[in-house]
Formats: structure tokens, sequence, C-alpha cells
């Protein structure tokens, strides 16, 4: 049975607390200095990881004695977000996940990003849950700075994800927890799948496995570990970003997470008002349709998908 | 004068966004400035500022004034503005988080791409900005640490003062450190409270940026000497935050010297009324911020004290 715990509180203006809460499962002979914090709920409007985090508990309750290490969970950090279908920190409209580390110095989302870093320091992993936002459906994958990857990727491998996608260091992302917390000695893997605002369920057991799968690996559980998938490496290929050149109703053609071929159709941009056809979206390359857009009203510029190919 | 299409930006449902720029001068006649208004939709008293300062222009311009050459553009996210919303209205994105901006990109990727692109080639560019808290403030100059930053123009405005320090990792993204990148002296003026009209502020802000703009040998009028600018570094700024959440009393307004022992304000409870807080003065020095909501959460930064000593800021004179 896990202890739940608040690790960090602070009063609102009327009759309220803003709090993070954890539930910590321990060996039977107690806490240990080996830990490892799963996370969700830094955006307010991505809810997969929550399912995730019930998922996780669920196994942890009736396997109480297979637990070696501390396992921390922390299903919802914005709380104020996930209860209010909003994105960033709501009265601030701020991104929580671009004012790490934080300071308890300075206004009430960067308090609540010292109190996160303050409550995980320490831990030897953690896995950060995303869904993608309310515009677009993702395959589960985790992204991973290329600074990171000899550190990261072998884990992210554990996971049993689709994707494993390593990007070049943006300046901006040094505001994230990911970053944050690998800068202080935790490995810290995010986690994107699914789509905003939505659960699926069988992304969700898709990631329990490999959670528990890692955690297995990594001797936080005494379990054997589990059978999973070797995720696509995003080294051997190409990412092709597909914009709308227009605005108007994305109308997808295919399904999400479908291979495809280069040139084939992957949506049309209506004009509901005319009737007309404004464009067709052309898949620039051959290869797996990894992102699609959930949301159907675009700008140009909006994104509609992403595939990636392997190199030939 | 010219008012001239910067960008147009087409929506699937809506009239396209059409953002414009007001061009006063010409640029063979001497030095060139941008300055550039809400680029939020809560940027009101920056859209009231630059809308004003075209009127000014083109009285000047009228009276043979402008020495150079000036371009306003009052508002980038009027999308936003006609809606009460704070950032792009469909995917809630900052365009002020965009540059240099990406043709190809996303949509707001597309926008700033756009206005940067209308931005080159200027030795000036003020950035009319409005907080990024729930706080009001004092006018003042914010410059950051970028190696490619111009204190001496950022003193012409003439402000009481300049907020000069390093920048954070979203700032990087931001049109100031860009713009410099490219070879803009660039900075930003921030001022008032967002979402309203402060005319003390827009005053000190109107008045700084002519006496900028004759300073630099742009437009020719005669102008009233500013402050010789203090330059605080993070150091020099005292922050105060409410131990209690509650209901926020400020009896004080930004830029009053206040006294170590003065009180500033009060946090009542407030659901019992019961007194819960005083927030009391530290330190000597310069009220330059404060809360500018009646809640106030816990921890949250109450008041801002710019302290005048010489320990804590460096002050220059011209």
């Amino acid at each position: 049975m896990g202890v739940i715990e608040e690790v960090f509180s602070i009063d609102l203006p009327v009759g309220e607390q803003f709090r993070i809460q954890r539930c910590r499962y321990t060996p039977t002979g107690g806490e240990t200095l080996k830990r490892i914090s799963i996370v969700s709920g830094i955006h307010g409007d991505e809810l997969e990881g929550q399912y995730v985090c019930f998922l996780l508990g669920e196994w942890l309750r009736a396997h109480a004695d297979k637990i070696k290490a501390t396992i921390d969970i922390y299903p919802a950090i914005n709380s104020l977000g996930l209860d209010s279908i909003t994105r960033s920190v709501p009265f601030y409209d701020v991104d929580l996940n671009r004012i790490f580390p934080g300071s308890k110095n300075d206004f009430l989302p960067a308090q609540i990003a010292d109190g996160v870093v303050s409550a995980m320091r320490g831990s030897e992993i953690a896995i950060d849950i995303h869904s993608s936002n309310v515009f677009l459906r993702e395959i589960p994958q985790v992204r991973i700075a290329k600074s990171q990857a000899k550190t990261l990727v072998p884990l992210a491998n554990k996971l049993n994800i689709d994707f494993v996608w390593v990007h070049d260091a943006v300046t901006v992302l040094e505001s994230t927890f990911a970053h944050a917390m690998n800068t202080l000695g935790t490995k810290t893997l995010v986690v994107e799948m699914g789509v905003g605002m939505r659960l699926g369920k069988a992304y969700g057991h898709q990631l329990l496995e490999g959670i528990l799968n890692l955690m297995a690996c990594e001797g936080f559980l005494d379990i054997e570990p589990l059978d999973v998938r070797m995720p696509i490496q995003s080294h051997v290929g190409e990412v092709a970003y597909l914009n709308a050149s227009c605005p108007g109703l994305f109308v997808p053609a295919i399904e999400h997470c479908q291979m495809i071929e280069k040139g084939s159709i992957v949506g049309a941009i209506v004009d509901p008002l005319s009737g007309q056809t404004l464009d067709e979206v052309i898949a620039p390359i051959g290869g797996i349709l990894f992102t699609l857009r959930a949301y159907p009203i675009v700008y140009e510029g909006s994104l509609v998908g992403r595939i990636f190919g392997e190199n030939v | 004068m010219k008012r001239i299409e910067i960008f147009n930006f087409k929506s699937p449902n809506r009239a396209p966004l059409k953002v414009e720029g007001f061009l006063f001068g010409e640029e063979s006649n001497g030095p060139s400035v941008a300055i550039v208004g809400a680029m939020s939709g809560d940027h009101i008293n920056q859209l009231y500022v630059a809308s004003r300062l075209v009127e000014y222009l083109r009285q000047k311009e009228e009276e043979g004034k402008i020495s150079g050459k000036i371009l306003v553009i009052p508002a980038i996210n009027s999308y936003a503005l006609n809606m009460g919303e704070t950032f792009w209205p469909l995917d809630k994105t900052d365009i002020n988080m965009m540059f240099p901006g990406y043709a190809q990109g996303e949509t707001t990727q597309r926008i700033a791409a756009k206005l940067f692109e209308a931005l080159q080639g200027f030795n000036y560019g003020i950035i009319l900005e409005g907080r990024r808290d729930q706080g009001m403030c004092l006018p003042y100059v914010k410059l950051i640490k970028s190696d490619y930053e111009d204190i001496d123009s950022a003193r012409d405005l003439g402000m009481r003062f300049i907020h000069f320090r390093p920048y954070s990792p979203i700032e990087t993204v931001m049109l100031q450190y860009n713009w410099q990148l490219w070879g803009t002296k660039a900075l930003s003026v921030v001022f008032g409270k967002n979402g309203s009209i402060d005319p003390v502020s827009s005053e000190e802000v109107h008045g700084a940026l002519v006496r900028f703009m004759v300073k630099r040998q742009i437009l020719d009028t005669a102008v009233f000497e500013g402050f010789v600018s203090n330059i605080i570094e993070p150091e020099g700024i005292t922050l105060l935050k409410a131990s209690r959440a509650g209901i926020f009393d400020s009896l004080v307004s930004c830029g009053t010297t206040v006294s170590k022992g003065d009180t500033l304000g009060r946090i009542t409870d407030a659901l019992s009324g019961e007194k819960l807080e005083k927030i009391i003065a530290p330190i000597d020095g310069v009220l330059t911020c404060q809360y500018a909501h009646p809640l106030i959460f816990q921890n949250s930064i109450a008041f801002r004290i710019a302290s005048v000593e010489l320990k804590k800021s460096i002050t220059k004179s011209k």
C-alpha cells in the first residue's frame, strides 16, 4: 500500500491550498535512497499520464512484495490546470514546463516548479509523461536532447515505446522539468503519447509494461524483465514536418500511425464556406505517420503531421 | 506618413490578420528606429502609447521635424486584442516566444518571421512590453546582456531605471535578444498593468520615446531632459513576498521612495477578514513594482524595491 504525502503546499487566496501530492511505495524494509519518480500533469490538458499513474499504482498495490526500492508517483503537478482543462498555470497563464528549475523567490508558477524539483531531487530516474497537446495525436515516444542521448537512449529503449527521438538542444528547453532534473543528476525521460484532453487505454497499458520493464532492469522491482518492443531510433532516418499551406479545415485521409508512401495523400484542407478543397497535404517522404493533427481548424503553418522515414 | 501593411495572415473563418506599420521620414536622412507595440492581447497600454506616438509623429512630420526613419507598429496580435485573449487565440502560443521566427514553421513562428523580417536594418529597436506577471510597475528599460546590447542608447530614454541583467533561457526566443543579435540596438520599455491604460505611465513612456529620438537625431524638437538613469542589476532589487494568501491592499504606489520600516501593504483573510500580515519595507529605496490583483497568493511577490545603496546598484552619470 502506498503512502500519500503532500510534498508542496501553498495557500490560495480564498480558503484553499494548491498542493502537490505523491504516492510513495517502499519495500517492506522501508524507504531506500534508491528512488524513481513517475510524473504527470505538468500540463493541465494532458491526461494520458494520469491513467498510467493509476495503472502503475494498481499494479504496485497488488505486487507490494516485488518492490525493491522507493517508487514515487506524482499524477498531478498542475492540479489547478488539470481540474479546469487548462494547459498552463491558471491565473498566471504560464507554461509550467518553461519555468524550471523555478525559484522560491518568484511568482507562483516558479514556486511550484521549485517545489517539484525539491521533491524529486535525489531520484535516480524520473519519467515525465506528457500527452501531446489538444491539436496533435502522437505515438508513444521519448524525446531526448542530443547532449543526453548517451545516458538516456538505453533507458528509453526499455520503455516499450514506439519511437526514440533524439533532437538538437534548444536553449529554450533548458527551462523544462527534464532539463532541470537531468542537470541535477536524475536521469529523466520525457514520454509523449496520445492527444490532449483525452486518454487512450491501449497506450496507457503499453507504457505501463515499459515502466515495469525499466524498473525490473534498473533494480526497482524484483520481477523478470518484460518482453518489450524495440523503438524506432530517430538517428537512422529523418523526420518530415507537414505544415498547413493555408487556413481551413483539415480532414485527414488516413489513420494515425500508418506506414505511408512518398506522394500519398495525408489529408485535405477544405473551406466550409465555399465548398472548395483548398489544398491536399502530400507526404514528402515515405515512412510512418507518427504525428497526426487531431484538432481540425488550421492556420497557415499549423502542424498537421510528422513522418519518420528511414534513410535508404 | 505612410501607412503600410507589414504582413497579412489569413484565418480559417475570421477576417485576415492585418499587421500595419506607420512609416515616417526617410532612411537617407539619418538614423532609423522601429518601435513595436502590443504583441500580446493584454498589452493595451503598449497599444495606446504606440498609437498616440503615431499621431504625434504625424504632426511632427507635417512640421518637417523628422530627420531619420521611424517605423511604429502599434499592434501585432490584434486577433488576441479583439477577443480578450493574451496569446495567439488558437494555440495559445506567445508570439514573443517565437523569434527569430521560422518561415516554414508553425503559425506563430511564421508570424514572428514576417515581423522580424520587417524589423531588419534599423539602427535602434524599442519593444513596448507589458509585464509577464500579475504586477504593475514604474516604467523602466529592460536591457538584457547578450554581448550586443547598447547601454548608451538606453540611457537616452532618460528613464529612472535601466534593469540590466543576464538573459534567461526563454529570452533567447524573444524579440529583444534576437534583434540585438541581428545587429539592431534593441531594448524593451516595460510599463503599466496588463489589460489597462495608466495615463501617468503612458505619458512618461511617450516622453521617453520622443527624448530618445531627439537624442539620437531622428527627431528635431525641443524636449526636457530626463533622468540620469540608475542602472540596476538583479542584486539591486529587493523582493518582498506575501507570507500569507488573501485580500491584498497596497498602501503605496509605484515610484514611491520608501524607508526601512514603512508599511507598504496589508493582507487580510478573504473569508474571516482577519488581519494576517503587514508588509514592511526592510530597506530604503524606490518601489518599482507591486502586485496588482486584489487576491494575492502565498509567497507571491508583493513589492519590489530598487535599492540605491552603492553596494547593490551601479549608478553612472552620462
